[in-house]
């Protein structure tokens, strides 16, 4: 008997109780649903936070920050934390503050000395800009941050800052002032922001590209770390010295072992630092966290439906005992009385995982759908649902695979039966 | 053909033991016709599925074609079974949803056959039991004669070198049950099928050419029959 004789012998055995393998196959289907629902949620949230992201990217530079431990964490919850006296900070390179995230630069220039392969570091500056316009065009509000050198930017129109005193706008102020967004590339912009007496200063930039959507670019202009660097000068405030939450450091590889050693080092002297490919990966692993956590409930459904499917294959056997008596007294093994059982099992999964993911994924698409029509301004360009090829085999593969598990046992039973018994059976 | 030597068989259960057959010697030749009579408890059936290798004795062998069974394996039982010996039981045991030619059909599958001949297989099978009209119904649409009419064919299709028949005609009306009767004993005659008959129809055991009396799990007397 080939396998393809054996699937056809187990399609027809089930057609032979309608009612109960319906119910048996619905109860899969509801498993089946609900799995391909969240994981087609997850992938959904998974493309649209990738679109968002993907805009920068970078496998060489590393952002450091400090790390601020908490020496006393093992305190009682809501006790206060107590206060650590700051070294006198009035020299740059005194040693870094434990009460404060900022740094200065000689401090960060100390912490940075005996990495290997550094190409440059540059502070992350503050810029606060008071608004942004073009000859002749109304002044609108402007976010201004700067961009770091050797990480790779996406573009709708012109290209990425390659020199000093040029901008990047973001697409919804380009589209402000331009029908046409490729009209802007090449056109003076000028910044209007107070520098540290408070006076209204104007600077001239030139736009050399539109920024493709994301987070970080949906209202923010960047600039070139030049610029940056001019406009913090004339905003700064006080005497003291300069101080950074954070600062960049553009390494000449992205060898991971390399990198792997910049870290360490920046580890070592109380910073953390992370590469943007780092950062992302966190994103995309709390997605996959969150995608799995929600797997586990659509498993559930699927743990209860399976319980549905060994009841009904007891009761087959039950039922079919003189046939099975008849089938081993003719010369049947018990390999194929196995096979004819699990295979029943496997096909009440298969059939209820492919209804459960056809509908899931019509449900899924009608949803976008909806969601895009009603709410076109906050969806745009994001689809709470995604399916794809590999979740949707992964969810055909688990259900057959929990369906083949709950008919092992029915199937043994029906396999050891012995044939005269089974004939006398009533 | 098939020999049986000093064969026994004890069932346990719930701490007694019941021995269905004491020592039990026989040998049957091929192309004999023999029935095994007695009454219920007289170890008739075990003695048969014993022979058929549907179940292992306790004690003693079962050679077919000279070969100990015991030694072998439960898939050459199986392929046994399959190729040699064909069954047809008093309660039918057809698959009543599936058509008639689907029942004849199954020791072929059960053997992975596929093809086809199968069709005509099945179609020369139900013609040699005269059901030929009623290969496409279903099985539970058919009467009582025409049930194990079918029973036969299935028994026959594999080309077995023995039928063993358990109270063929137990089901059946006398008329028909004639009928059943006379089509096992023309394959014996015409095509020296060996038939092993389990019955308590005296008159159909007289039609045999061996009688083999049983009581008690032991062969109590063998003679000829007379109508054969």
């Amino acid at each position: 008997m080939k396998l393809w004789d054996l699937i056809k012998i187990a399609n027809r055995n089930l057609f032979r109780n309608k009612l109960r393998t319906f119910l048996t196959v619905a109860a899969i289907f509801v498993g089946s649903f609900t799995l391909t629902m969240t994981n087609g949620l997850g992938d959904g949230m998974r493309a649209y936070v990738e679109s968002q992201v993907k805009n920068f990217e970078s496998d060489s530079v590393i952002i450091a920050r400090r790390k601020i431990e908490d020496a006393d964490a093992n305190r009682p919850a809501g006790s206060p934390k107590e206060y650590k006296e700051a070294p006198t900070n009035e020299n740059a390179d005194a040693p870094l503050d434990p009460n404060s995230i900022l740094m200065t630069m000689p401090q960060i220039e100390n912490a940075v000395r005996g990495i290997d392969g550094v190409k440059s570091v540059t502070p992350r500056y503050n810029l606060k800009a008071e608004y942004i316009t073009l000859d002749g065009q109304k002044k609108y509000e402007a976010t201004m941050s700067m961009m770091i050198e050797g990480v790779k930017q996406k573009t709708e129109a012109g290209r990425q800052i390659a020199g000093t005193g040029e901008i990047v706008i973001p697409v919804g102020l380009a589209r402000t002032l331009s029908d046409d967004i490729q009209n802007l590339i090449g056109k003076t912009a000028t910044i209007g922001y107070k520098d540290k007496d408070q006076k209204l200063q104007t600077l001239p930039l030139t736009i050399v590209g539109v920024a493709t959507k994301g987070f970080q670019t949906n209202t923010a202009s960047f600039v070139d770390v030049g610029t940056a660097k001019m406009m913090h000068a004339a905003q700064k405030n006080g005497d003291g010295p300069d101080r950074f939450v954070a600062f960049s450091l553009e390494m000449n590889t992205a060898d991971p072992l390399v990198i792997a050693a910049a870290k360490k080092h920046l580890l070592e002297q109380g910073l953390e630092g992370d590469t943007i490919a780092d950062n992302q990966k966190r994103i995309y692993d709390g997605i996959a966290i969150f995608k799995v956590a929600m797997a586990a409930v659509a498993m559930i459904a699927l743990l209860a439906a399976s319980f549905g499917i060994i009841n009904t294959l007891v009761i087959a056997v039950l039922e079919r005992t003189k046939e099975i008596g008849l089938q081993k007294a003719l010369g049947m093994s018990r390999g194929k009385i196995f096979a004819i059982f699990s295979l029943e099992s496997v096909l009440i999964g298969f059939w209820g995982a492919a209804l459960g993911i056809a509908a899931g994924i019509i449900v899924g698409l009608i949803t976008n759908k909806v969601l895009i029509t009603a709410y076109k301004e906050s969806f745009d360009g994001f689809n709470l649902f995604a399916f794809t090829l590999p979740s949707i085999a992964t969810v055909l593969g688990i259900v057959s695979a929990i369906a083949f598990l709950a008919g092992v046992m029915p199937a043994i039973r029906a396999s050891r039966l012995n044939p005269i018994e089974s004939l006398r059976y009533e | 053909m098939l020999e049986a030597r000093s064969l026994s068989k004890t069932y346990s259960g719930d701490g007694t033991d019941f021995q269905a057959l004491r020592n039990v010697d026989v040998r049957i030749n091929a192309g004999d016709c023999v029935a095994i009579v007695g009454k219920s408890g007289s170890g008739k059936s075990t003695l048969m599925h014993l022979l058929a290798c549907l179940d292992a004795p306790t004690n003693g062998s079962v050679f077919v074609d000279g070969n100990d069974t015991a030694a072998l394996s439960e898939k050459e039982k199986n392929t046994l079974r399959n190729e040699k010996f064909g069954f047809v039981f008093q309660q039918f045991f057809l698959n009543g949803r599936d058509t008639v030619t689907e029942n004849v059909l199954l020791p072929l599958r059960i053997r992975g056959a596929s093809g086809n001949t199968l069709a005509s297989e099945a179609a020369a099978a139900l013609a040699a039991v005269e059901l030929s009209d009623k290969a496409k119904k279903s099985a539970k649409d058919l009467s009582g004669g025409e049930k194990q009419r079918v029973c036969i064919a299935r028994a026959l299709i594999g080309n077995p070198q023995v039928i063993f028949a358990d109270e063929p005609t137990g089901n059946l009306d006398s008329t028909t049950g004639a009928a059943v009767e006379k089509l096992l004993f023309d394959l014996n005659r015409d095509k020296g099928i060996t038939l092993v008959i389990v019955t308590h129809d005296g008159d159909l055991a007289e039609k045999c050419s061996r009688i083999i009396e049983m009581k008690d799990g032991e062969i109590v007397n063998e003679r000829t029959g007379g109508a054969a």
